[in-house]
């Protein structure tokens, strides 16, 4: 961490809004991908908004699950805010995760991106065909619902890899004022002793 | 000058001027033959030709590419921007008639059904994600006049039902859908009522469902599926499919059959939607209505 000049407020700003423009410009991108084309497709927001959770704040992360989320909902014909209301779960638990106990690795990405599109597989399967009965019922989730989420799973790696050139150049570094270092003195003793990051994964 | 005049060397250079014209004489008398030697000239001097002829070649054409260098380049800027306009144009003549055969099968359709009343042709926006039932988004909306439950069809047949109406778009749920059945008829032996009604099994290879049959129906494989008409929800007379297989309930009591679609139900580019009909629902309950406000008056 360094000594922050007055003037890298200002790129702060500048960053973190470019940051969502991209983040917002690729979400619609990836939209248009599900939207188009044969019927069998990754259901590729989920693990983009998982991906943005990862690295931004918790309301940040909740709007943009539930933004992702309702494209999902547009995209599957589904009921409009179903979808939105799963990844917005989604996402401010994986903040919260990250924020807590997760390093940001590519590893943890993907078994959180991997368990939360399970999720939303399984449910989607159970509410809008297990649920009602049909005949041989179950051959649309080994056939459609698994290979979504294969699909899934293979496309978070490409997420992963975007988003990650996203922040390498749109996301502000860490950096301290005079004020915070004085003010966070005692506590950045205290970290020498026992530093938090020694804890997570 | 008198010495050489009767020197040796200029007898021998008159005699060797007199064979030269005498050859000329010669292979003027060959009528456009060449004489033998020089065809054995032309016959030896062939590759050193070819090489200095096609050398010749390269350097008039570097040449040539130095000196028109920039004429080269606008020239083929030119021809480039031209391509493209007439590629734009062919794609523009591809579409235009696309569009018009498909309007024609449309006319047929409206000739064949002049009581019902259709939309614009609507084009598929795109396959709703993940849908086993490829249910479906055209381009048309409430602003079109359509609404909820109006059957949607090609030139080859019904396809579906529309169930969400927005402004500018509708969904279109299919009939290898489990969720739409249609009363649907056999053309041939117009006897033979049955329900269309998606499966699972059948929806994955493309193909509906005629259920309902009776055990001792006179259907066979090809026979040809219309719309019955009587549930209020779909005109009569529409094709449906052809026969692909038949067999029995699980249940036995009654027989089904699978249903190969008119049209590939995977692969839409225009539909029209059906706004109106005669013996459609909401229309028989507002004429019954009206006649009843009428009667009370």
């Amino acid at each position: 961490m360094r000594i922050r000049p007055s003037r890298e407020k200002k790129i702060f700003y500048i960053k973190t809004v470019s940051r969502w423009i991209v983040y917002y410009i690729i979400i619609f991108f990836f939209f248009a991908f599900m939207t188009s084309g044969t019927y069998l497709k990754p259901m590729i927001l989920i693990p983009t908004a998982i991906c943005i959770a990862m690295k931004n704040d918790m309301m940040g992360s909740a709007f943009t699950g539930a933004f992702c989320g309702l494209l999902t909902d547009i995209a599957c014909g589904k009921l409009f805010g179903y979808n939105a209301v799963l990844l917005t779960v989604f996402c401010v638990g994986t903040s919260l995760m990250f924020s807590l106990y997760l390093r940001n690795k590519f590893i943890n990405f993907l078994w959180i991106s991997g368990i939360c599109s399970f999720i939303q597989c399984c449910l989607d399967y159970e509410f809008f065909y297990g649920l009602w009965g049909y005949e041989d019922v179950e051959t649309i989730f080994r056939n459609t619902h698994m290979n979504s989420f294969a699909l899934t799973v293979i496309s978070s790696v490409f997420v992963y890899i975007i988003f990650g050139i996203v922040n390498r150049f749109l996301m502000p570094k860490e950096h301290l004022s005079i004020h915070d270092i004085i003010a966070s003195q005692p506590e950045a003793n205290l970290r020498q002793i026992k530093p938090p990051e020694s804890r997570r994964m | 000058m008198r010495d050489f005049i009767k020197s040796a060397k200029f007898k021998i250079l008159l005699a060797f001027i007199a064979f030269l014209t005498g050859i000329m004489i010669y292979s003027i008398t060959r009528g456009g033959y060449s004489v033998g030697g020089e065809s054995f000239i032309n016959t030896i001097t062939k590759p050193l030709r070819y090489v200095s002829n096609s050398l010749a070649v390269k350097v008039e054409n570097t040449a040539d590419k130095i000196y028109n260098a920039e004429e080269y380049y606008n020239e083929n800027k030119y021809l480039k921007e031209q391509i493209n306009d007439l590629k734009k144009q062919l794609a523009d003549y591809d579409n235009l008639k696309a569009e018009v055969e498909q309007l024609r099968k449309f006319a047929v359709i409206k000739e064949e059904h002049p009581d019902d009343e259709f939309s614009v042709p609507a084009e598929v926006l795109g396959y709703t994600v993940n849908d086993p039932f490829r249910s479906f988004t055209i381009d048309r909306g409430s602003d079109d006049g359509i609404e909820p439950y109006c059957p949607v069809i090609t030139a080859d047949g019904l396809v579906g039902i529309t169930i969400e109406v927005s402004a500018e778009v509708s969904v279109v749920r299919t009939i290898l859908s489990p969720d739409l059945s249609v009363s649907a008829v056999g053309a041939d032996s117009n006897a033979e009522y049955g329900v269309i009604e998606g499966t699972v099994l059948t929806a994955e290879d493309g193909n509906t469902k005629m259920t309902h049959l009776s055990v001792d129906n006179k259907l066979e494989e090809g026979d040809l599926i219309l719309t019955a008409g009587n549930s209020g929800l779909f005109p009569k007379g529409y094709s449906i499919g052809t026969v692909k297989s038949k067999g029995f309930e699980k249940n036995g009591l009654s027989a089904c059959a699978e249903i190969e679609p008119c049209c590939d139900i995977a692969r839409l580019s225009d539909v029209v939607v059906i706004t109106n009909f005669r013996g459609k629902q909401g229309q028989e309950e507002e004429t019954t209505e009206t006649v009843e406000g009428t009667s009370e008056e």
